[in-house]
């Protein structure tokens, strides 16, 4: 069978399909919920004139009847048109996503790239070594990266890195070693979280049949492990990789606060803080809409790095 | 045919040293399912020292604010930003002081050992960046003109003496005065609300709601799965955030707005289990005598399937913790003067470049915190299945 007639085309449909069932109820939530608001989004604490509030709620629509105004949204989201921001005239927020998406973008990008890059190799010396002093090393290291919570790895990392030692800029990316610390604190808990699963999984592979066929050819042991083992225990670690993509999404929020880098992540925050309501859905129906994009993506890798799944779709 | 006849004697057990017919009883009692967890969690040494970090943590929150003699939000500007350790210099016999370099004031040390007292300087020297205390006839002179500050008595520059405990705030004060131990027990007393908030919506929303779709199959599943799966597409933190930006922040806020969405993976489970589980004997014979729907789902599938409950139970608590103190710490959770891990993470963070010790408690508690978790989730889920441990 050619590798092309794996893909599941019918699959594929549905799941595009639910992916825009479930962007039309992520509009739908955030559009309610934002209404829900108790106040208008120009109750403020400055006290409006009447005639003023009255003319801005005109501008933005906000005198329409509410399905009216759900309509219009829905239309703006499908010509990918998120409006304007309440709080900053003349700022839509698709200009405020465009703004801060490179910054985001690299560091989540780098932090993934950590995450395999470190996380993996020390779940394999662990496995190496187990039950030696390199696996409980990595191991222990890995449970304090699982609990300790990014916001404290943050803010301990630049009070050591940055103030004390002054190694790495407090904030901002001007210099390269600006990434250093938000990627590593981003990356933190997904580094042990991978770790851990490469060591179990690469431990439960070495139990398999062909692997004792491999040991009984004469190959050693280590080769049996990296050759024959390493490949089908990488796969559990595929499929964690959509759930890193969310989580490094909402890490952006405080490490992008705590490092003062001009993300998404911060735009949101500020526009939660601001009460910017239009930014709010429009950042949310973007976080869904790129999520859903990234999981499907991981699927289909899933489906090319493993030949004996299929997603139901072969006669 | 007739068997030939067997001596009762005969079935009696042998005596396993001599070989010979010896005392019969040789049974014991037969561990059930559950002892053999319990004697496998009680030997996984970091789940038990996990267990007794969290009994402890729910004593602490519990009686600790009571047994304080300050409250969380008792504010006290003239003791603001003590340490919890400081080196005293020595002005007469009885006579102590503490410097704190960052602010420039002296307190006194009382005969315990506590800093009780702000002292006013007597001159406030400014151009020559020093202030002057007359203290028991001694002119205390505090030089700020070079770092770090030097402090003299009568003339001669004073040395800082050993370590001391601040017997009055052991933990110190934050930046508005208010004790630290305190507001780190309170902190507590968050958290394992959030947790226990967690732990009732799994129970009552996510068990159930798993439980029927799995039980009931068919369409009924199909609707109830979609969407639960498309809940869980978006990261639960995004909802919490977007349900805090509705209910306004707030304690009360927090605990609904966790309460409302973290029982999905609870329910994909139940239901995953419930499957399994359902098309066993046991469940086909209860049909058979007439039990009812919920009956079945309560008495015979879900008591069947507490183990992974109990697993994902313990692998949600912190998850919750963890995300009240997040958003504490972007400024969504609770609200001032309320102390939260998060809130007094974020406050000390305000005043790190002065004051760094102010981080460590609330970084220290919120991690051994999840730790403790942690470690007595993965002892219970090895305890459970003895075949994953490795």
């Amino acid at each position: 069978m050619s590798s092309a007639s794996r893909l599941p085309i019918g699959w594929l449909v549905q799941r595009v399909a639910m992916m825009l069932v479930t962007l039309l109820a992520v509009i739908t939530l955030t559009f309610a919920l934002m209404h829900a608001v108790p106040g208008g989004p120009f109750v403020s604490e400055k006290m409006l004139a009447p005639e003023i509030e009255a003319a801005l709620n005109a501008k933005f629509g906000l005198d329409q009847p509410i399905w009216r105004q759900y309509l219009n949204y829905l239309g703006g989201v499908l010509t990918l048109d998120l409006g304007p921001s309440f709080k900053y005239p003349g700022v839509s927020v698709n200009s405020m996503i465009a703004d801060g998406l490179a910054v985001t973008a690299q560091t989540g990008l780098l932090a993934i790239i950590c995450v395999v890059a470190f996380g993996v190799p020390a779940g394999i010396v662990a496995a190496l070594n187990r039950g030696r002093w390199p696996d409980t090393a990595a191991m222990f290291i890995a449970s304090l990266g699982i609990a300790v919570p990014s916001y404290v790895i943050a803010t301990v990392a630049l009070y050591i890195f940055a103030l004390r030692l002054g190694w790495t800029p407090a904030f901002g990316l001007d210099d390269w070693r600006g990434y250093i610390l938000p990627v590593f604190a981003l990356s933190g808990f997904w580094m042990s979280f991978v770790a851990r699963l490469t060591r179990s999984s690469l431990l439960e592979t070495m139990g398999q049949d062909y692997i004792m066929t491999a040991r009984a050819k004469g190959l050693p042991a280590h080769t049996v492990m990296l050759r024959h083992g390493l490949r089908n225990s990488l796969i559990p670690v595929v499929t964690v990789l959509g759930p890193v993509v969310a989580n490094l999404l909402t890490g952006s929020f405080v490490i992008e606060q705590i490092f003062a880098l001009p993300g998404i992540g911060r735009h949101f925050v500020q526009s939660i803080t601001n009460r910017d309501y239009t930014a709010i859905m429009g950042i949310t129906i973007f976080y869904a809409a790129f999520l859903m994009l990234m999981i499907l993506i991981v699927d289909l890798l899933y489906l090319w790095l493993d030949p004996r799944i299929s997603y139901g779709d072969r006669k | 045919m007739t068997r030939p006849p067997i001596a009762p004697e005969m079935w009696l057990p042998l005596d396993p040293q001599t070989g010979q017919l010896g005392d019969p009883i040789v049974s014991t009692a037969t561990r059930g399912f559950w002892a053999g967890v319990r004697g496998r969690l009680f030997r996984h040494r970091p789940a038990m020292a996990g267990l007794v970090f969290i009994v402890l943590l729910i004593f602490a929150a519990i009686f600790g604010p009571m047994m304080s003699p300050y409250s969380y939000f008792e504010q006290n500007l003239e003791l603001s930003n003590l340490p919890p350790t400081y080196r005293p210099y020595t002005v007469t016999d009885n006579t102590l002081v503490h410097v704190n370099t960052s602010n420039l004031n002296l307190y006194e040390v009382s005969e315990k050992g506590g800093l009780t007292a702000l002292l006013r300087p007597d001159d406030r020297d400014m151009i020559n960046r020093q202030s002057t205390w007359v203290i028991d006839d001694r002119e205390v002179v505090l030089d700020y003109s070079q770092r770090p500050a030097v402090l003299t008595i009568d003339g001669k520059v004073a040395q800082a003496g050993g370590l001391a405990m601040n017997n009055r705030n052991p933990f110190g004060t934050d930046q508005l005065g208010r004790d630290v131990l305190v507001r780190q027990m309170y902190g507590a007393r968050i958290s394992l609300l959030v947790a226990a908030a967690a732990v009732l919506a799994n129970f009552v929303i996510g068990v159930i709601y798993g439980g029927v779709a799995g039980l009931i199959g068919g369409r009924v599943d199909a609707v109830m799965m979609r969407f639960v799966e498309i809940v869980a597409t978006i990261p639960l933190t995004l909802y919490v955030i977007l349900m805090m930006v509705v209910l306004q922040s707030g304690l009360l806020s927090v605990v609904l707005a966790i309460g409302t969405v973290y029982w999905v993976d609870m329910a994909r489970v139940v239901r995953g289990q419930i499957l399994t589980l359902k098309s066993q004997d046991y469940v086909a014979a209860a049909r058979t005598m007439g039990a009812s729907t919920s009956r079945i789902l309560f008495q015979h599938l879900l008591p069947n399937a507490f183990g992974p409950i109990l697993v994902t139970l313990t692998m949600l608590i912190p998850s919750a913790i963890f995300i009240e103190s997040f958003m504490s710490f972007i400024g969504l959770g609770v609200t001032p003067p309320q102390a939260s891990w998060g809130t007094l993470t974020s406050e000390a963070v305000e005043t790190l470049r002065a004051y760094p010790h102010q981080l460590f408690f609330p970084a220290v508690a919120i991690s051994l915190t999840m730790l403790a978790f942690n470690f007595l989730g993965d002892g219970l889920r090895d305890a459970l299945d003895p075949r994953l441990s490795s």
